[in-house]
């Protein structure tokens, strides 16, 4: 069975207290509806201020929403969005690779926390997978941007997540790396039967993603993916267990 | 353009004023300027009112003192160097009345007595005192009004001293020629000139003291008599030094000294500052120059905005050390009557300039660096900097820099800085092996403290410097704080496993034979008896004690009065040999000594140098061929300097025994038969050293307290600093773990284990340290022998591990504020 993330009618507004006299309340979006499929890949698009990054936030559960509800349906059982903090991984621009552990210690972070024994075998594993097996002991400083992203991507997907948030994965990366890391990212999430939920600027990264909205004035409109004749195929792919 | 980039940096300060960074310069500097302008001001009030307390106390333009009477000659010789002289005589006796008795200085003056100054009597403890002319008439004696009340005397009642009687006829209420006992506590007693013949004292116990007046061409000639026909006497002058001010100078020294502590601390807290200055100076100059400016630009905003930050401080520090001031003199004047605060603008102004230059060398790597940086910082974040270790090497030149200007004991000087360099060591080892082992130990294991072990392990740079500055604040706190405790139940310990009950310091041949008798007639245990006799340093190496050494210190100070010099065949079973070759016994090169070990280091001396005593008007050289210290186990009396027994044979000097004795509560009542005998028999309690001693315990646990304070604020600044200097890291760690799916309460925790774990390598580290020092420097200083108690190192141990655990989280709780989208806004 998989696993969904459901937003229903939420409005994300906040007070802007700039200054005491000209407090203003700056209204993001309103009554905004999204479903989120485990397996799925979905882009959200928009100018910059649009509310891209804070929906992405209420949809990870980390926000609260002004009105409206999220929901996490795990095999049919409905809870909140506080249920969804243990299945989502995250990838952000900056990488933010802790500069004092190598590339593997990095990757297995997330496993050693959670008390897992393999740790170093998976993460061994994982970087593998990005490429990046012969750079494992070398810490960020001494990595490109590229293989930083890389690093973060083996780093948000070794724990299993249901769920992986990247917020402009590509901003930091020049056309060739961006290419190849958001094929890394698609075919990784894919693989894994991860829902990847990626907010951004880039049409080409977002046009790789089987679900694309635009989120601009407050709304969130759908866009026609190049990828959505495939969506079916899909689907059929998708395990049935979460 | 100057004017411009000081109004820049004005703004800047604003803007920065608030930051935790500045914030905490802001006290460290404050707080070390608070305590050196409170010393220099306190110390210089000291030695000011010792100034005029000689101009005033001195009772003559100059005063010779010696232990003989001047020859029919010599005394000639005096009077043609000066207008007049007033002769006196002075000897420790013990005075008893009603089967009670109290040590005492005897006086002995004459009609002639004062020669100026006044002279304060009073026929009652109530009334009022009048000025005397001449001292008591034969037959009389006259008492201090605290003598008086100890023997619980009234007026006409009759003292018997040795065969003598005397009639107790005024109070005697201020002599004015007192300066030399000015930090004397002994009880004083005044009687006839003419008595004091009667008494039949031994001659060489008398102290013969020439009051003169002289016009200041006489005194200087007068020094050059002195200097030239009685070397082994001492002189007093109203253009001279205080006998006191040494000892004061010695004080400031010792409190100076400590203060390499303090700036020691400092030092800790600022490189930990200097950490988040230098990245954010180094940003703001490298923007500044991406828009056109010069790197001197950069210099300058950052020389100007420290210069404001420090001329903020200035005014508080100003009015605080003030307040300090006026507190310590207001304390002081129980012990210095009549000392006043002053306000001294100029002296509280050269020594803040003086700590601001000390502070600009602190500082000075950030400003290096900003000459060095460019534009090309902002593209690669992670540049190597040279400038930590410039930090580190600049606060090692503040730190000797204070070291070299305080330091009269090169031994305590080289036992502190090496206690602290023992301790650095012992804590980057213990944090190693802690982190080390902790970490490969729990690879196979999984949960948070494996997780955190390896986290800090990771990070063990960074954590050692953290852990290496609370480590170290705590080591010296506690060693402060163990040091007070130790030295009183040290004391406490003493007394009971002392040798004997009452020490005999000074005892002639016939009065130790009457303690022999009295001891054998009265079943009294004579645990120990030595002999010696006096000995005064006039020459070291053919140079005078001045010349030879210039710094005070312990070992000057003793050697400028006559000394107890022992003879013995054998090495003391109190005694153990450090260097050099012990005499064979019945030696014929008797013209050898063995000087304690602290004596040689504080004035720098090596086996084959020569010292001259003057020894009962004699002169004598010796060669140091040897060097003792204290062994504790054997006894309690002990010698700075010794000499082959074969020396005695050539040496006409009167011989005097140091002895211990034990007493009952029975035999106590005895002792006044044996005092009225032998009034001058120098003996001293244990109970009264222990009075003596709680007194001076109370004023050290008050000096010791305010520095502990110090301590403890310094130590609270450095966590905060450590903390502050990794802030932005652990901010982005706590981000990224919650970025895991972990909720904020796994922060939390990793966060108390995190800090568990370092208070524990720092109560270890810092325990260790503490014994190793007390060790080393217990015996060595205070002739302690180092007990620790581990039930209280224990609860040390529990204290320091809470209280660290509890400021660490506490002033953690920043970077809990973190979230993972404060790790999506950083583009």
């Amino acid at each position: 069975m998989s696993c969904s993330i459901e937003l229903k009618s939420v409005s994300q507004s906040f007070r802007n207290n700039a200054s005491e006299k000209n407090a203003s309340t700056i209204t993001l979006f309103e009554n905004l509806d999204l479903s989120i499929k485990q397996g799925q890949s979905y882009a959200i698009t928009g100018p910059s201020g649009a509310g891209k990054s804070s929906l992405l936030m209420l949809l990870a559960g980390l926000e609260v929403p002004t009105s409206g509800q999220g929901r996490f349906i795990n095999d049919n059982h409905t809870s909140t969005l506080d249920n969804l903090r243990a299945e989502i991984g995250f990838i952000f621009q900056q990488f933010h690779l802790l500069p004092e552990l190598t590339a593997l210690h990095n990757v297995a972070l997330p496993l050693k926390l959670r008390g897992d024994k393999q740790a170093i075998k998976k993460a061994e594993y994982w970087l593998e997978k990005v490429g990046l097996s012969d750079r494992a002991k070398h810490k960020p400083s001494q990595l490109s941007g590229g293989e930083q992203q890389r690093v973060a991507i083996a780093r948000a997907l070794v724990f299993s997540p249901k769920f992986i948030f990247a917020d402009e994965p590509t901003g930091n990366l020049d056309q060739h790396n961006a290419n190849e890391i958001s094929d890394i990212l698609f075919a990784s999430c894919q693989e894994n039967n991860a829902g990847l939920i990626i907010v951004t600027h880039n049409s080409l990264l977002a046009s790789k993603a089987q679900h694309i909205y635009s989120l601009a004035n407050g709304e969130l409109t759908k866009a026609l993916s190049t990828n959505s004749v495939n969506d079916q195929q899909a689907e059929l792919k998708q395990v049935a267990s979460c | 353009m100057l004017n411009h980039h000081m109004q820049l940096s004005w703004h800047y300060f604003k803007q920065e004023y608030n930051q935790p960074h500045q914030r905490l310069l802001r006290w460290v500097q404050a707080t070390l300027m608070i305590f050196i302008v409170t010393l220099t001001l306190a110390s210089n009030t000291i030695q000011h009112y010792l100034q005029n307390n000689l101009q005033n106390l001195l009772g003559a333009d100059a005063v010779l003192t010696q232990k003989d009477k001047l020859t029919p000659q010599q005394l000639t010789s005096l009077k043609s160097l000066s207008k007049r002289i007033v002769n006196t005589l002075q000897i420790n006796a013990t005075l008893t009345f009603n089967g009670k008795w109290q040590s005492s200085k005897l006086k002995a003056v004459g009609d002639d007595y004062p020669l100026q100054g006044e002279l304060l009597t009073s026929t009652s403890l109530q009334s009022p005192a009048t000025v005397t002319r001449g001292g008591p008439v034969a037959g009389n004696i006259w008492l201090d009004s605290r003598l008086f009340a100890s023997l619980m005397l009234s007026m006409g009642d009759v003292i018997k001293l040795g065969e003598e009687s005397f009639i107790v006829a005024r109070v005697l209420i201020h002599e004015p020629d007192r300066l030399m006992e000015g930090h004397n506590v002994a009880m004083r007693a005044i009687v006839n000139k003419l008595d004091m013949g009667k008494l039949a004292f031994p001659a060489d116990l008398i102290q013969y003291r020439y009051l003169v007046s002289a016009a200041k061409s006489q005194v200087l000639q007068l020094i050059d008599w002195q200097k030239e026909q009685l070397p082994a006497a001492k002189i007093h002058h109203k253009s001279g030094s205080h006998p006191l001010a040494l000892f004061w100078q010695r004080t400031e020294n010792f409190l100076g000294l400590t203060s390499i502590i303090l700036f020691f601390m400092a030092a800790i807290a600022i490189e930990q500052i200097a950490q988040v200055h230098l990245k954010k100076e180094q940003y703001f100059s490298a923007i500044c120059m991406s828009l056109g400016a010069s790197n001197v630009t950069g210099v300058q905003l950052s020389l100007f905005k420290w210069l404001i930050n420090i001329m903020v401080l200035m005014p508080i520090v100003a009015i605080l050390s003030s307040v300090f001031h006026w507190l310590v003199v207001s304390w002081l004047s129980a012990t210095f009557s009549e000392i006043i605060w002053q306000l001294d603008v100029w002296l509280t102004a050269k020594t803040i300039a003086t700590s601001v230059l000390l502070f600009a060398v602190f500082h000075s790597p950030v400003w290096l660096t900003l000459c060095q940086t460019s534009v090309s910082k902002l593209f690669h974040q992670n540049q190597k900097s040279i400038s930590l270790a410039l930090v580190k090497i600049c606060a090692l030149v503040v730190l000797v820099l204070v070291a070299v200007n305080y330091s009269d004991n090169g031994l305590l000087t080289l036992m502190l800085v090496g206690s602290i360099l023992i301790t650095i060591t012992l804590i980057a080892g213990i944090s190693w092996a802690v982190l080390t082992l902790g970490e490969k130990t729990t690879q196979q294991f999984s949960g948070l403290v494996p997780f955190t072990l390896f986290m800090m392990k990771q990070r063990l740079l960074s954590k050692s410097t953290q852990i290496l500055g609370i480590g170290l604040s705590t080591f010296l706190l506690l060693f402060t704080l163990m040091f007070l405790k130790d030295l009183g139940d040290t004391m406490g310990a003493y007394q009971r496993t002392h040798d004997g009950n009452l020490m005999v310091a000074q005892a002639s041949q016939s009065e130790m034979k009457a303690i022999e008798q009295w001891a054998k007639e009265s079943d009294v245990d004579l645990r120990q008896a030595k002999p010696y006799l006096y000995a005064k340093v006039v020459k070291i190496n053919n140079q005078t004690l001045n010349e030879f050494a210039k710094k005070p210190s312990d070992s000057l100070a003793t050697l400028s009065h006559a000394i107890r010099l022992h003879w013995t065949q054998a090495l003391p079973k109190t005694n153990s040999l450090v260097q050099g070759k012990w005499w064979i016994k019945d030696t014929k090169n008797w013209q050898q000594i063995s000087l304690e070990e602290e004596v040689m280091t504080d004035l720098s001396l090596t086996l084959g140098d020569k010292l001259t005593f003057i020894i009962h008007q004699q002169s004598y050289t010796f060669t140091i061929t040897a060097s003792h210290v204290y062994k504790p186990g054997a006894g309690s009396i002990i010698f700075w300097v010794q000499m082959p027994e074969a020396a005695i044979a050539h040496i006409n000097a009167p011989h005097y025994n140091m002895a211990s004795l034990e007493l009952n509560d029975d035999q106590w009542p005895l002792l006044g038969q044996l005092w009225q005998q032998h009034p001058t028999i120098r003996m001293v309690s244990l109970q009264e050293l222990t009075k003596q001693f709680d007194a001076i315990l109370a004023m050290i646990t008050k000096v010791i307290s305010g520095f502990a304070v110090m301590i403890i604020l310094l130590a609270i600044i450095v966590i905060l600093s450590s903390i502050n200097a990794l802030e932005d890291k652990e901010k982005k760690k706590n981000s990224v773990i919650m970025s895991f799916g972990f909720l904020k309460a796994t922060c939390w925790q990793l966060n108390i284990i995190e800090w568990l774990i370092t208070a524990l390598i720092i109560a270890t580290g810092a325990i260790a340290g503490t014994y190793l020092t007390g060790m080393l420097i217990y015996q060595s200083q205070f002739s302690l022998s180092y007990q620790p108690d581990f039930l209280i190192l224990f609860i040390t141990l529990t204290i320091i591990l809470s209280t660290v655990t509890l400021l660490g989280i506490y002033a953690s709780r920043h970077s809990l504020k973190s979230s993972v989208k404060q790790l999506m806004a950083d583009t």
